[in-house]
């Protein structure tokens, strides 16, 4: 996966994308879209959506796409190359959310919370979709919060799509699966390959999971805690985590 | 970012940041002294300020400061925690002469300004007769007289007050060219209107000026100069004063602001909910899926008060 495009400036939302193929021009299609990487108090969420010909589902079930969580982290990139090889008919678009983003979204004057931050990708990457001409009918998400909520306000969004929100989307429909395995392989990518804005030296990159309660995670976070400006733009200083570290060890600073 | 840490103002900053005419700079007279800060009596409070004396005690200078909450410095490869702006700006040292002519005026007598400008708090004061404009413009609010070569002085209130009324002039101008708001309704100087204002009298810019001016010389003097200037002491109190709306007098025994007891009243569950107000609007409609709420910290305190 190119991530090059991220990587040029890691500091915002960056959309990468596949090219549309001709048949979800003219096919009724069914896109799915699933995120990885909302928990972790370090790197990017990522958005994914997979779209393919409805026609095409079973085509989809026999490449084994499976939920990116009960895959090995090789399974998950042979089968994303599997994915990218059958563009005849797959399509896929990701979201980048830089942890930067998501720090000063949600720390901003008027806040705005990761609930809505996620909608909102979702929602931009199915509008991508269908400003592309692809001829979206079906439309499968796993949930981020009450799915009837989330189904309500995806099928006014868009009228004319039949809208399934479901927990664990990602192990009922293939689609789904698609999607998360591309949103799951990108964040792996990004995580791995960080380009620290910051002048560091070294970076010690053994930074764990990212998740906050990962030990590792914990330590890198008290390692790499600047007094004065907290941490680099790799962390999410909105994160319960890394605020009650900035609390305890760095200098308070009144805004 | 915290709220526990309380700020310690106490801590001293080694480092200013500074905006000054070049002039404070010029050094050029080379037999003479380095500018130097001093400490010198305010003439509008009594109380200690900051002044500059330039190289050679030549020009006055006073240093104002831009001081807000929440505000710091980046200044190169450090944090100044103190967000100060420090302004220097020439001064007329003339202001600062005047309170020691008033003083020792009161005996009626005619002194050499050195006997007069004398300050034991401040013993720097007697530099302000170095300066040049000092010399020049002792003549505007004192009467001279020349014995030998000696020079007398004696304070007199009409020549000062014809020295403060062009210094009110000057400041009208001023404000005039600068296109400063100075009408009843301004609160602030910055402000900058779309619209020229058409209803600002001349009173305005008067009384605006006169306010400027006031911040330098004494309560009295400001009294006194608002007569010169023929401003009535509060013209129409009604529009200097916003409108009252509330407090009015009432034979109701007084309340507390805050009576917390009275929300628990059963009257108070049948009011009607009160409007919300924009802000509280936009924070309603935010999605609050899967977040906790606020009451669930504290369940089950809150389950009894609802019943």
């Amino acid at each position: 996966m190119d991530l090059s495009e991220f990587e040029a400036d890691n500091t915002v939302s960056c959309r990468l994308s596949s090219a549309i193929p001709d048949v979800c021009r003219t096919e009724d299609c069914c896109l799915g879209i699933d995120e990885a990487g909302r928990g972790p108090v370090l790197g990017p969420m990522v958005y994914g959506i997979c779209f393919c010909p409805i026609s095409k589902k079973d085509d989809l079930k026999g490449l084994k796409v499976a939920d990116s969580k009960t895959l090995t982290e090789a399974e998950r990139e042979n089968l994303f190359h599997k994915l990218d090889e059958a563009k005849s008919f797959v399509g896929w678009a990701l979201q980048v959310l830089s942890p930067n983003t998501i720090s000063t979204s949600m720390l901003q004057r008027a806040k705005y919370n990761l609930n809505a931050l996620s909608h909102d990708a979702a929602i931009g990457l199915v509008q991508y979709a269908l400003d592309c001409g692809v001829q979206l009918k079906e439309l499968f998400v796993d949930t981020v919060g009450p799915a009837e909520k989330y189904q309500e306000k995806l099928s006014q969004r868009f009228p004319g799509v039949v809208v399934t929100v479901r927990p664990k989307a990602d192990s009922l429909f293939p689609i789904v699966s698609a999607a998360s395995i591309c949103a799951k392989v990108a964040r792996d990518h990004a995580v791995k390959s960080w380009k620290f804005l910051e002048d560091l030296g070294d970076v010690d990159a053994d930074y764990g999971s990212g998740y906050p309660n990962d030990p590792k995670t914990k330590s890198w976070l008290l390692k790499y805690l600047d007094p004065v400006f907290g941490y680099p733009q790799f962390v999410r200083f909105s994160w319960s985590t890394a605020q009650t570290l900035l609390d305890s060890k760095a200098v308070p600073v009144h805004w | 970012m915290t709220t526990k840490k309380k700020r310690s103002s106490t801590t001293q900053n080694d480092k200013w940041v500074v905006i000054a005419p070049d002039s404070v700079a010029d050094t050029s007279k080379t037999d003479s002294n380095d500018p130097a800060f001093v400490r010198l009596r305010n003439p509008a409070t009594g109380e200690a300020s900051l002044y500059l004396f330039s190289s050679g005690d030549s020009e006055l200078y006073e240093v104002k400061a831009f001081d807000e909450d929440y505000h710091s410095w980046f200044v190169g490869q450090t944090v100044q925690r103190d967000g100060r702006l420090l302004y220097i700006t020439p001064m007329d040292p003339m202001y600062l002469v005047l309170p020691y002519l008033i003083k020792v005026g009161k005996e009626g007598k005619f002194q050499p300004v050195q006997q007069v400008v004398l300050d034991e708090d401040f013993p720097a004061c007697t530099r302000l007769l170095s300066c040049s404009r000092t010399q020049a413009s002792l003549h505007h609010v004192a009467e001279e007289k020349e014995v030998g070569s000696q020079r007398f002085h004696r304070y007199n209130q009409e020549k000062t007050m014809q020295w403060l009324q062009k210094k009110v002039d000057k400041t009208v101008k001023a404000l005039k060219m600068r296109n400063i708001s100075v009408g009843g309704g301004v609160k602030s100087t910055t402000y900058i209107r779309m619209k020229q204002e058409s209803d600002v009298q001349e009173e305005d810019y008067l009384r605006y000026a006169h306010g400027l001016i006031s911040e330098y010389i004494s309560e009295d003097l400001s009294k006194e100069l608002l007569n010169v200037l023929g401003l009535p002491e509060i013209s129409s109190p009604k529009e200097l004063e916003p409108p009252s709306k509330k407090r009015k007098l009432s034979d109701k025994p007084v309340e507390a602001g805050e009576d917390y007891t009275k929300f628990n009243s059963a009257d108070f569950i049948r009011k009607p909910p009160k409007k919300m107000t924009a802000a509280q609007k936009s924070l309603a409609k935010v999605d609050k899926t899967g977040m906790k709420t606020m009451s669930s910290f504290f369940s089950p305190k809150v389950k009894t008060e609802n019943n």
